[in-house]
């Protein structure tokens, strides 16, 4: 296969393209996440200077096989088969093309470290093993930090997703949740995950209750309801800073809020008398605009990605079901049509889906649905599953779930063909948040 | 990390003092007895102080908790029993002041729980102003499912954990 065909062969295994262009180039193949369609080997990163014990070339290996699998698109060859050394060097001159093939490697992931003090560089190369050359697209030369050098495996993986999908990877970015794993019975603390970690890092020592944590969509802030002043209110804490403060003034209780995309206002949902409904506040908590006014809970306003519309979860209709309105106030719309209890929405970034918690039997499941409501598709079976937020890149969502015993975060792609746990442990790990992208 | 070495000894200390005047019992109590005290006797505390604290929520206390039925918030007639119970100790106690917490089984989302939690606290308060209970004796507040009694998934667990818990704020 020539590279200009290997290229048209993934290019056509993206979703979007999988329909019309597929049938030129290949049949009888199920692509898209789930379908492991790409058998690819990635080799530790040689030492080039510095990296003596191996030990940075190897996390990236280990961080970026990760992600390759979590993205559900490919088959890991087992690194115990390799057929190469670290010796080896890295330009396709020097390559055991023919040993990769029988090994089943379509493409192979080769690279060099050198480390310098802190400073860590890497180079990465993309190899196109029937093609017997290596994909000039995918790969570069990056430098960082030590401590950067998992963000460098993330960006290589995104990369390689944006190359054969024609969607860049979600993988370079934070996870915000809250969890028990404190230690201290039922009170939560903010923690924050990425996927090269074992375990979420803790953020926050409030020892209270927290709920629904949420992006700033600049990901300098995490927004979430916090029982620190005795009624929930919504608080941020500052990245940088790593300050917890109050957000919104005011006596009322607040149960959640979010952020528009730009960052200029915030939707919240306020009780008041035992009723909540949904305000539009501007960033320092002044009211713009009531926008529900109902007797009925009305609960998690999640912002529509062009930033002109809402989504959110009311019993108006004598059952929780989504709806979605103008942040106007005005075409109130039901979205979810089939379930008897549909709770916290959330809205693709792409703009066109939206995820939502299911009731099912005795627990729930996550559902994806097109925006008009048709289309809905449970994405999850095992276990309980709620809280779904989407990846940036509109393809994977993230949720808690019950499966393992315990709240822990889970991964699955929309069509749910990708399942993969990404936490573990005694304690509840529950409301992930997924941030966008993070600026390098 | 000195600091909350330091915060948590003096937590240990208070502890001690408040356990030495009798109130730091982790007896259950039974109907009726006074409560387990934070310092002034009669007062438990609200749930989340004694989760702070690492005691378990209360299950009834001098008032009695008023339960619901699922994803419901209407005040069941099963329950009026205790409600009068509740509206009697509080016409003998004309100078107690309540908050009333809402609380929810597992089965539900963490912000739909919490706009639930609140409209059963209001449920209760209503019925208790209705019988001529005064509004300004009575505050409340949503922990929605986030401070269980009990985290079984069964049926018995879920009910008790549907209610609404009465803190004693002062008498």
């Amino acid at each position: 296969m020539t590279t200009a065909r290997l290229v048209a062969w993934m290019m056509a295994m993206a979703i979007g393209a999988a329909a019309t262009r597929a049938d030129a180039v290949v049949t009888g193949t199920i692509v898209g996440p789930g379908s492991q369609s790409f058998p690819i080997a990635v080799v530790p990163l040689k030492n080039l200077g510095g990296d003596n014990d191996g030990s940075l070339g190897k996390t990236f290996a280990r961080v970026l096989s990760k992600d390759l699998d979590l993205s559900g698109y490919f088959k890991l060859i087992d690194p115990r088969t390799f057929i190469e050394n670290q010796a080896s060097g890295i330009g396709a001159a020097e390559i055991d093309f023919v040993g990769w093939a029988a090994l089943g490697a379509q493409e192979l992931v080769k690279g060099g470290i050198s480390v310098d003090g802190d400073k860590v560089t890497v180079e990465v190369r993309l190899f196109d093993v029937p093609g017997r050359k290596d994909v000039p697209e995918v790969g570069r030369r990056v430098s960082g930090a030590r401590a950067d050098v998992p963000r460098m495996a993330h960006r290589f993986a995104d990369q390689l997703l944006e190359f054969l999908t024609g969607e860049r990877g979600p993988f370079d970015s934070q996870i915000a949740l809250t969890s028990t794993r404190g230690g201290r019975g039922l009170l939560k603390e903010l923690y924050l995950w990425t996927f090269d970690r074992d375990d979420p890092m803790r953020l926050t020592n409030e020892q209270t209750l927290m709920a629904s944590p949420r992006w700033r969509p600049d990901g300098g802030a995490i927004l979430f309801t916090s029982w620190k002043e005795h009624q929930p209110h919504l608080f941020t804490f500052d990245m940088q800073t790593r300050r917890v403060s109050r957000l919104v003034p005011g006596a009322g209780a607040v149960l959640s809020g979010a952020w528009s995309p730009d960052g200029s206002k915030l939707l919240v949902a306020r009780e008041d008398g035992g009723n909540s409904d949904i305000f539009l506040l501007d960033r320092s908590g002044g009211l713009i605009r009531q926008l529900t006014d109902h007797w009925a809970i009305d609960v998690s306003p999640v912002w529509a990605p062009d930033g002109q519309r809402f989504a959110f979860c009311s019993a108006r209709g004598g059952s929780p079901q989504i709806y979605e309105m103008g942040i106007d106030g005005s075409g109130l719309r039901r979205v979810s049509t089939v379930g008897n209890y549909n709770t916290s929405p959330a809205w693709s970034p792409k703009g066109d889906r939206i995820a939502y918690s299911t009731r099912a039997g005795g627990g729930f499941q996550v559902v994806v649905a097109m925006m008009d409501g048709t289309g809905a598709k449970t994405v999850t079976s095992q276990g309980s599953n709620e809280d779904p937020s989407w990846a940036p890149d509109g393809r994977y969502l993230i949720f808690s779930t019950t499966r393992g015993g315990g709240h822990h975060l889970a991964l699955a792609d929309r069509d749910g063909r990708v399942q993969r746990e990404l936490t573990r442990g005694t304690a509840d790990d529950t409301s992930p948040s997924w941030s966008a992208r993070l600026e390098w | 990390m000195r600091w909350m070495t330091a915060k948590r000894t003096a937590l240990i200390a208070l502890c001690v003092v408040v356990a030495l005047a009798g109130a730091c019992s982790t007896k259950k109590k039974g109907v009726g007895e006074e409560g387990t005290g934070t310092g002034e006797e009669g007062l438990s505390g609200s749930s989340l102080d004694r989760a702070r604290s690492g005691r378990g929520p209360e299950e009834d206390g001098i008032l009695k908790d008023i339960h619901f039925g699922y994803d419901s918030a209407e005040i069941e007639s099963s329950e009026r029993g205790r409600l009068d119970e509740n509206v009697d100790w509080l016409r003998q106690n004309p100078r107690a002041k309540i908050e009333l917490e809402g609380h929810c089984d597992s089965r539900g989302t963490i912000e739909y729980n919490l706009g639930l939690g609140a409209k059963r606290a209001k449920a209760v308060k209503d019925y208790l102003v209705g019988q001529g209970i005064g509004g300004d004796r009575i505050s409340t507040i949503s922990y929605g499912k986030e401070l269980p009694l009990c985290q079984d998934e069964t049926e018995a667990c879920w009910a008790r954990n549907r209610r609404v818990h009465a803190v004693i704020l002062g008498k």
